[in-house]
């Protein structure tokens, strides 16, 4: 379907930052720190060390099927009629997490921003914007995070300068009692917010890029950037508001920015983290919504996806208005069964795809071409 | 509330259905009537504050197992 788009590699690897970035600066901490204590910088660099594995697989793949799409694949490897449900479970995934990212906005901008807006009205205006760009295609997407990747860069570090004088470094203290299963259970957290949603890339990966050859490289340098960027808010954060409360606040990055004071001047800049935030959960709601939309468009057989953006964007609004009753809901879903949910879909999926594929191939290669018969 | 739904739904219809349909891609058209009528009713069912079914419950009801495996194997 996406045949003739043709995405550079450069503005591949922004694209995959911002989507690393997104949702997970402003609320990774917060879990971080509840399960790893003031080691949570330590977890994330452990967190993001695991995504690097989950992307091997992901390259992997790739290389399996440099011509399809990750639905195209599943339906290749799987048939028709095993592929269909196989593919619906990636596709309710993307759905799913979608509704979830809207939510995000929505409930962010209630909760700290503009208290007395109904959610709905955020909801809509970010799903517009967010439908108006899928709507527009691919290209302009990625042209869109080539050019707001210096404005993310300048935001990021004016934050961390103003931060750093802030920093007390008894507060990471005492480093050496470290525990095993807090930090693994932790870094599983970092990579799910972080690492497996990528599996959504798999729909544009590596067709759409107009260079295949340093396709996977492209992969590795936008998750280690992105990583980085994480690392340093979560160790800001561990180390501005100390463990406890980072792990309390829904927030903590937000809560962070409200702590810079330079001279008694310059103040308040908060809405400096949540313009970084719109940012780039911009390009995570956008790729989500793109998984979903076209999932259901290839899975049912049409050829392009634009037509269905509009009544899928709707039933997204729908849903990212039910999804979580309420922030209770939202903070035992995420640190109970969201981990198992984004391992299966992000992980388990792809590898049983992978093992699936290889097998298939061998097989093919050892009894010619005629067993060719699906 | 209800009458700006319909509004929108139509008013994406009368933009996304004729070039589909000079086009005679049936299937499409299918499609995105589907699509549109579901979007249509669950957006009039929210704003009636009809309760629709969520989908994490079900999310729920299939990985809390493995989300009780995991916690043993952490804790």
């Amino acid at each position: 379907m996406a045949n003739n788009v043709k995405i550079s590699l450069r503005q591949f690897t922004v694209l995959i930052m911002f989507y690393t970035i997104g949702t997970t600066i402003l609320v990774i901490p917060a879990p971080l720190a509840a399960d790893a204590g003031q080691h949570a910088w330590i977890a994330a660099i452990v967190g993001w060390l695991l995504g690097l594995l989950v992307v091997v697989l992901y390259v992997s793949l790739g290389k399996l099927f440099p011509q399809m799409t990750f639905i195209a694949y599943i339906e290749h490897t799987f048939g028709k009629w095993l592929g269909k449900p196989i593919s619906l479970f990636f596709i309710f995934f993307s759905f799913v997490t979608s509704s979830i990212v809207l939510y995000y906005i929505g409930n962010f901008m209630t909760t700290q921003i503009m208290p007395e807006t109904p959610i709905g009205a955020f909801v809509i205006l970010f799903a517009g914007i967010v439908l108006m760009g899928l709507r527009l295609g691919l290209e302009v997407l990625a042209r869109t995070a080539e050019i707001l990747f210096p404005w993310f860069l300048l935001l990021f570090t004016t934050l961390t300068l103003f931060l750093i004088p802030e920093i007390e470094i008894q507060k990471i203290r005492p480093i050496i009692e470290i525990g095993f299963k807090p930090v693994i259970r932790a870094a599983l957290v970092f990579a799910g917010t972080a690492s497996l949603p990528m599996v959504v890339f798999l729909m544009i990966y590596p067709m759409s890029l107009n260079e295949k050859k340093g396709a996977g490289k492209a992969f590795y340098t936008g998750t280690l950037i992105g990583g980085i960027f994480i690392i340093i808010i979560t160790f800001l954060s561990v180390s501005i508001l100390g463990a406890e409360l980072s792990a309390k606040n829904m927030y903590p990055s937000y809560a962070l920015s409200k702590k810079i004071n330079v001279g008694n001047f310059i103040q308040r800049v908060e809405i400096l983290m949540a313009g970084l935030w719109f940012l780039t959960i911009f390009f995570k709601a956008t790729f989500y919504a793109y998984g979903f939309i076209s999932g259901i468009a290839q899975v049912f057989g049409c050829k392009d996806y634009r037509p269905f953006v509009i009544p899928c964007g709707m039933i997204m609004i729908a849903f990212s208005l039910v999804v979580y009753p309420d922030v209770v809901y939202m903070s035992d879903f995420e640190s109970t069964v969201y981990i198992p949910f984004v391992i299966s879909a992000g992980l388990l999926l792809p590898l049983f795809v992978l093992i699936t594929g290889l097998i298939r191939k061998r097989m093919m290669n050892n009894q010619g071409v005629e067993s060719d018969d699906e | 509330m209800i009458v700006g739904i319909v509004a929108t739904a139509s008013f994406f219809t009368m933009i996304e259905a004729p070039p589909l349909f000079k086009a005679k891609k049936k299937k499409e058209l299918w499609l995105f009537s589907i699509l549109l009528l579901i979007g249509t009713g669950l957006c009039i069912s929210v704003s009636l504050d009809i309760v629709i079914p969520n989908p994490l419950d079900l999310v729920y009801v299939v990985f809390k197992p493995m989300s009780r495996l995991l916690d043993n194997l952490l804790k």
